[in-house]
């Protein structure tokens, strides 16, 4: 029998090392724990999260942007939209911040890794895709085609573009860009994330599509995926949930039956269906 | 060895005296205003113990207390940040008069806490408690653990279960720590004879015979697994709950809650952890103002769910344990009798 993990919601010290402004709302913040024998024994999978604490603001859930490949150095990628997130804003190299975990159940690996991948994100939403992206891209044994649709609201809102630059000179991965709202500058598509769906190949019987956004997004976006031939099972999303334990019992996160923290975050679109979600009703 | 004895009524206070000594009682105490309320006490002797009342309380915040520092955390000048852990001081702790319902409750708590991950706060606090139990020979107006089958009497979860039986106790030996009481403690134990075990049967009869309320629970909860309830009833409901959460305060199996941080100083402060509800509307609203729980129509469509559909999927048996508490703490009059009686109706 496993043994039960014994919590007690003690954070550890981290530091930052490095921030990264990604857009006006998000930051990416580079981190390890201060205490060297647990940074080097660390260890995490795609999709999971921390639970990160900052003085006086409580506790957030924050998943991953970076690669386990990457060894003693994690990212966390931040909107900022309450409390902590804009105490995090205010973050500067060398500050420390609290540490708990890592939770929840990761993106399946090892099924992806035999796949091709097609990412769909929205905003904020590709940052834990870009753990599994350059998961898969850091994997030698990894032979599939990785397709990445990224929306943003505006030019402006376009994060992560060091990674993007990476990835459009990868000639492995095809990587589209499409704004809501178009300045006057921009050359690029403009409209749903979806109406790039047409620009790239597809191809359900070899393609697994991995989603991550705002709820609307995944909304119209789980629908489009279902449209064009891809098995409820081939649909993978992770979910975002107000959260407080990370471990599956102050129920914060309840969806349905389920509980996102320990359940989740990571779920097939066939997994929610049998759920009564907002996402996907 | 027998494991079943008897224990003379005006023999109780003594017992509990000797048992008061190195560890700390907890009992159903009579107040000055008339309630009686589950209380630590210093002195048996002259307390208004009251074991013919349901207290008003059950024993939930003396494992999972209202509000409860999990750790503290110190800011310096250096720009350190750390967190000291607070342990549970309790010490051992001896529950006393603790009812059927309650203790099923905290068999509850153990599978909510203990299971999958552990949650370190609480098992000091349940390793430190020894649950003496109290079989139920009157149902109170709103108890139905007949239905929940959690009452009126316990097979199983107590240390030491206690039973009426007139001029006396029954005490039934549950689990080591009560076998290891009569033992130490054993001048006030005679071995039971048959005639007692008959005059428990007799008053479990009675009281299986004497509940008020007639509640389908198996009933609604075939029909949450079936094919759901109409979504009218959860709309009612919810526009009558008044969000006060007294249904969850005051109910021994609902253990959600919340963490936050409390500020001592600008430099240090405390982690507290707090109940929280989930028929709050912040419970599940997230930064930013989205809430995946349209609170106007849903609101209270986790609680019960949680309680008699997704823990009966999960554990086997519903969260309600039948102590009816919520039906007389609830104004809006949307408790979960209401709410079994709406789910039956029609089906």
């Amino acid at each position: 029998m496993k043994t039960a993990q014994l919590e007690d919601y003690l954070p550890r010290p981290a530091q930052v090392v490095e921030v990264v402004t990604e857009n006006s709302q998000i930051k990416s913040f580079l981190l390890r724990f201060v205490d060297k024998k647990h940074n080097a024994g660390f260890s995490y999978q795609p999709g999971q999260f921390m639970m990160v604490s900052m003085p006086h603001c409580g506790e957030a859930p924050i998943s991953f942007s970076s690669t386990p490949a990457t060894k003693g150095l994690i990212r966390l990628s931040v909107r900022k939209a309450g409390t902590l997130t804009s105490a995090m804003h205010e973050l500067k190299e060398g500050s420390i911040i609290g540490l708990r975990g890592p939770y929840g159940k990761s993106f399946p690996m090892e099924y992806l890794a035999k796949r091709d991948l097609l990412f769909v994100a929205g905003g904020i939403g590709l940052a834990p895709l870009t753990s599994v992206i350059n998961t898969c891209l850091a994997d030698p044994e990894y032979q599939g085609r990785i397709t990445i649709l990224y929306g943003s609201r505006t030019p402006e809102d376009i994060a992560f573009m060091a990674e993007i630059k990476a990835w459009q000179a990868n000639a492995a991965v095809e990587c589209l860009l499409t704004v809501d709202l178009a300045t006057s500058e921009w050359q690029g598509n403009t409209g749903l994330v979806t109406s790039l769906f047409d620009q790239v190949a597809i191809n359900p019987a070899t393609q697994s599509a991995v989603v991550c956004g705002p709820p609307m997004m995944i909304k119209a976006v789980l629908s489009a995926l279902a449209e064009k031939g891809f098995d409820d099972h081939d649909i993978i999303t992770t979910m975002e949930r107000h959260m407080k334990c990370g471990v599956g019992v102050c129920r914060h996160c309840h969806m349905d039956g389920k509980l996102v923290c320990v359940d989740g975050p990571v779920f097939t679109l066939a997994q929610l269906k049998e759920l009564n979600v907002m996402e996907i009703s | 060895m027998t494991d079943k004895f008897t224990l003379k009524k005006d023999h109780l206070t003594p017992f509990l005296r000797k048992l008061g000594k190195g560890n700390r009682l907890v009992v159903p105490l009579k107040n000055r205003h008339g309630d009686t309320l589950f209380t630590e006490i210093d002195e048996i002797d002259g307390a208004p113990l009251d074991l013919a009342t349901q207290p008003q309380n059950s024993i939930k915040q003396f494992l999972l207390p209202q509000r409860e520092v999990l750790s503290t955390y110190q800011l310096q000048d250096s720009g350190s940040y750390e967190f000291t852990p607070v342990v549970p001081v309790s010490g051992p702790t001896i529950f006393f008069g603790v009812r059927s319902c309650d203790l099923s409750g905290v068999l509850y708590m153990d599978v909510t806490f203990l299971q999958g991950t552990t949650d370190a706060p609480y098992r000091k606090k349940r390793l430190d408690s020894v649950l003496i139990g109290l079989n139920c020979n009157h149902p109170f107006g709103n108890c139905f653990c007949n239905a929940t089958k959690s009452g009126p009497f316990l097979e199983y979860g107590a240390d030491l279960q206690f039973t009426d039986i007139g001029d006396c106790y029954l005490v039934e030996v549950g689990r080591t720590k009560g076998a290891a009481i009569v033992e130490k403690w054993h001048q006030f134990f005679t071995p039971a004879e048959e005639k007692d075990t008959k005059k428990q049967y007799q008053a479990f009869l009675e009281a299986r015979g004497s509940f008020s309320q007639l509640v389908h629970v198996d009933q609604a909860i075939k029909r949450l697994q079936e094919d759901g309830v109409p979504s009218e009833i959860w709309h009612q409901l919810s526009a009558r709950c008044h969000d006060c959460a007294g249904c969850a305060y005051i109910c021994p199996t609902c253990t959600c809650f919340t963490i936050t941080d409390s500020p001592l100083t600008a430099d240090s402060g405390e982690r507290l952890r707090s109940w929280d509800a989930c028929t709050f509307s912040g419970f599940t609203r997230m930064a930013g103002g989205h809430n995946p729980v349209a609170r106007k129509t849903d609101a209270i469509r986790q609680r019960f769910m949680h309680k008699l559909c997704y823990d009966v999927q999960k554990h086997g048996r519903p969260s309600c344990v039948g102590c009816g508490r919520c039906v007389d703490m609830c104004f809006g009059g949307t408790d979960i009798l209401r709410f079994i009686n709406m789910a039956c109706e029609g089906s």
